[in-house]
């Protein structure tokens, strides 16, 4: 395109470069002066006399114009891509003279003049040009070229007069900046061509924002001359970003409510990415703030509240079968995040984190199987697995966020404590799975892993006394059933709760577990001692004797039980040895709470029958009975001792449970008062040594113990206890001063009514007493 | 069918051998109990008894035989304190 012309102007360049005139300036000024001085003194010393000149030498009388006439015509050819006649040296000379002789400011003057015609030739071509938008910007974008390369040329033939009149005088501009300043003046006013340029200009982005691919360099000149001429701001990038805004604000609208939150989301990404490739590629880096800034209005700050309200919760839930698809919601919600955080709404984030959790939480812990007594563990296991999801969106997706920890720490405490002691009684319920025999976890570090998830649970508990409660009832049974796991994994639960609540929350399970322990060594002893030898030589029965601390333990009540009378013998020899080594001592029978092996002896061959010492007296009034031999419940009763709920529980075990022991006549599942029982001799079942369903003997220590009675009683003395210690310090306080010193004294999360209530009772019992003028008042009675 | 117990695993309390409701002389708290800087009763609050047959909280007796006012004898008979072996 434009052949010709550019061939003319490189042949001007060429003739330039010939002609050295490429930095003429940096030859000296000639001074005629200093060099008619050097002639003279060549001679002899002269003394030299000098007199004034007596007619000024003459300029020839056309000097300033034929001078001028040169320089226009080699303008004039510059601007109409002519070969320019005369040569640069000669050209620059001429400028030179000019100056010399006192003509720079009439010079520049014509050369403004001159250039202004030019530009405004060129303003009536381009205003006159019907071509189409982008052909209009070639058109612009020649026309700029064509300036700033003509500029150049003049510039240099002129530069003398720029470097001297043009420097020094104050208010006039440099060669350059006076074709910038026509430019604009002629050629991009703020008139249609400039609004043609600009729309062209936008129209272009636009169509790269709709995917077209575009003439980036055309662009990019273009936008470049905007810069030059001083019109960027003004000019284009107001009108640019309140394109973008519209742009962006229809779009946004448009998709988010169009496209899945997940789509939405990466959409955006990617228009963020684009529109920094634009700021990289055409625009002014200034431009990037507000641009950003219209983009995220647009796109996200408006957009904020929908796009949680309807995506959030499906981005948390995810897919739990599909690994892949749990991975893109990660990455989902971890874009989501570097979204909001531009925009400064993590906040927004969060709390809708919080509020998932809350109520996924809620979800979980109120439904049904919460009472199913078979199921109601695996809510556990399913808070445990929605910790560690909820672990693993703050780490992958929140980047480890502080704020967002406490969200979830706060979520979880807020839920679990919703329902005053169903988690606490769950969680000590799950643990006590783990930790007894049987449990399906082999390896050590399986065990340990899931009680520091439960662990976890545990921190979020806030009544710590009740979960205690019913830890210390599910230990009590493991123990005294023998049916912990391992005595490594108790020891370590018991260290891990001592670290998180201290020595006082555990002293109690301590010295349970101590007891246990001291019991063996006292056995081992008793039986290296001569009151070992008697009860073996007497007796054929295995004692053992577990020692209780009182007050330690559970509380259980003693249940009538005749045992059988070895057994009380076997007894008497040992409490007779244990008063002997542990002076002052001595010792209170739980028969109810004993548990034994007995030998079984059938037709069919011998059994061994772990079971609880009432299904034992039951078994044993059987023993050597026909199987034609019916027995009464009366009849069982008398011979047992044993109360008639206790007695029931234990004939359902012995013959309703799936190993029969004893056959019921009539058959049935429930028993009834008129019901007969005896011995099923034609009793098959291949195991050697069976484990009798003792269900009941847990479910005896459960009722004996009422657990959380327990605890809000202890809860009680300890409110009482500490008002008492209070008061007894301040003598007077405010009814609210006392309220709020025992809440931040008391290591449970007391509800101030139930303190009210006891300062009350305190006043009833003259501990304390009301202000005699101020009954706010409280005061305490020595 | 016939049974015999092989083995049987008892399980009792331990208490101090002293009557049913009887209060520590120097202090006034059940024997179950523990002294007034114990917490927990049981081994930690042991009981001590004299060869005159009284028996105080361990804590109790001696802090009574560290006051002067004391002279080395048991709070309830005044007689010169022996502890029982
Ligand atoms: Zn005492
Ligand atoms: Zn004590
Ligand atoms: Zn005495």
């Amino acid at each position: 395109m434009y052949t010709p012309q550019r061939s003319a102007l490189r042949n001007l360049k060429m003739r330039n470069k010939n002609a050295d005139l490429v930095f003429p300036s940096h030859k000296p000024i000639p001074d005629k002066s200093v060099g008619a001085s050097k002639q003279s003194g060549t001679n002899a010393p002269v003394k030299l006399v000098i007199k004034p000149l007596k007619v000024k030498p003459m300029l020839p009388v056309n000097f300033e114009d034929e001078m001028w006439h040169k320089l226009k015509s080699a303008i004039i050819a510059i601007h109409n891509h002519r070969p320019v006649k005369e040569s640069f040296e000669e050209l620059y000379k001429a400028c030179e003279n000019l100056c010399l002789h006192n003509m720079a400011p009439s010079l520049y003057s014509k050369l403004v003049n001159e250039c202004e015609k030019h530009y405004i030739a060129e303003k009536r071509r381009l205003d006159d040009n019907p071509a189409t938008q982008e052909a209009f910007l070639f058109e612009i974008n020649r026309c700029w070229e064509l300036h700033c390369q003509q500029m150049e040329l003049i510039r240099s033939i002129f530069l003398y007069l720029d470097r001297t009149y043009v420097l020094h005088t104050p208010g006039i501009a440099s060669i350059w900046d006076m074709g910038i300043e026509l430019f604009r003046k002629h050629i991009l006013p703020p008139s249609a061509v400039r609004q043609k340029t600009l729309w062209g200009l936008l129209s272009l982005i636009k169509y790269e924002r709709g995917g077209d691919s575009i003439n980036r360099p055309l662009v990019n000149t273009l936008i470049n001359m905007f810069s030059q001429l001083n019109i960027y701001t003004q000019g284009f990038e107001s009108q640019f970003l309140s394109e973008t805004r519209d742009y962006y604000e229809e779009e946004g609208e448009r998709l988010v409510e169009k496209l899945s939150v997940s789509n939405y989301i990466q959409h955006v990404s990617k228009r963020l990415e684009q529109e920094h490739q634009r700021i990289m590629n055409y625009l002014e880096k200034k431009t990037s703030t507000p641009l950003f800034k219209v983009v995220e209005d647009e796109l996200i700050r408006k957009h904020i509240d929908t796009i949680l309200a309807k995506g959030f919760s499906d981005l948390m839930k995810g897919d739990r079968n599909s690994r892949k698809n749990s991975k893109s919601k990660l990455e989902d919600l971890e874009e989501l995040y570097d979204l909001l955080q531009r925009v400064n709404a993590l906040d927004r984030l969060r709390a809708y984190f919080g509020n998932y959790i809350k109520n996924t939480g809620a979800s979980i812990i109120n439904d049904p199987i919460v009472n199913d007594p078979k199921q109601d563990v695996t809510v556990i296991e399913q808070l445990i697995n929605f910790k560690r999801r909820m672990d693993e969106f703050v780490e992958v997706s929140f980047s480890s966020s502080y704020n967002f920890d406490q969200a979830l720490k706060e979520g979880f405490e807020t839920f679990i404590n919703k329902r005053q002691t169903k988690p606490a009684e769950l969680l000590a319920k799950f643990i006590d799975k783990k930790l007894k025999i049987g449990n399906k976890q082999t390896s050590d570090s399986e065990v340990e892993s899931i009680l520091n998830d439960a662990l976890v649970l545990f921190r979020y508990i806030q009544g710590k006394d009740v979960f205690e409660g019913f830890y210390k009832r599910d230990f009590a049974k493991r123990l005294l059933m023998n049916k912990c796991a391992s005595d490594d994994y108790e020891r370590s639960m018991l260290f891990k709760m001592k670290r998180e609540c201290g020595p006082g929350y555990t002293s109690n399970l301590e010295q349970m577990f101590k007891d246990i322990h001291t019991s063996r060594e006292f056995m081992k002893a008793f039986y290296d001692s001569r009151y070992g030898d008697q009860l073996r030589e007497e007796f054929k029965v295995d004692l053992h004797v577990n020692t209780l601390t009182q007050g330690s333990w559970p509380s259980y009540n003693p249940t009538p039980l005749n045992i059988p009378p070895e057994v009380a013998q076997c007894q008497q020899i040992y409490e007779t040895f244990y008063r002997e080594k542990a002076r002052g001592k001595g010792l209170k029978w739980y028969n109810n709470l004993a548990y034994c092996v007995l030998s079984a002896y059938y037709p069919s061959g011998n059994k061994e029958f772990e079971c609880t010492s009432f299904q034992a007296v039951t078994l044993l009034t059987f023993s050597e009975l026909p199987q034609t031999e019916l027995r009464t419940f009366e009849e069982i009763q008398q011979a047992t001792g044993m109360e008639t709920k206790e007695l029931v529980r234990t004939l359902l075990t012995l013959a309703c449970a799936k190993v029969k022991l004893l056959v019921k006549h009539p058959k049935g599942k429930d028993l009834k008062p008129t019901d007969k029982y005896s011995v099923c001799d034609d009793f098959k079942f291949k195991l050697f040594r069976i484990r009798i369903n003792s269900v009941q003997m847990e479910k005896t220590m459960e009722e004996n113990e009422k657990t959380v009675e327990r605890v809000f009683l202890e809860r009680h003395y300890q409110v009482d206890a500490c008002a008492v210690r209070i008061m007894k310090m301040r003598k007077s306080l405010s009814f609210t001063e006392l309220i709020s010193e025992l809440l931040g004294q008391l290591k449970f999360k007391a509800e101030v009514p139930d303190l009210k209530k006891r300062i009350e009772s305190l006043i009833d019992r003259e501990y304390l007493e009301r202000g005699r003028d101020d009954p706010t008042i409280i005061r305490y009675l020595a | 069918m016939k049974v015999k117990i092989k083995s049987w695993n008892s399980v009792a309390i331990w208490k101090w051998d002293v009557p049913n409701e009887e209060v520590c002389g120097i202090c006034r708290v059940a024997f179950d109990g523990c002294c007034s800087t114990c917490k927990t009763p049981g081994d930690d609050c042991p009981l001590i008894w004299g060869e005159c047959s009284h028996v105080f909280h361990m804590h109790c007796l001696l802090r009574w035989l560290a006051t002067e006012g004391s002279r080395g004898q048991c709070p309830m008979d005044r007689k010169a304190w022996v502890t029982a072996k």
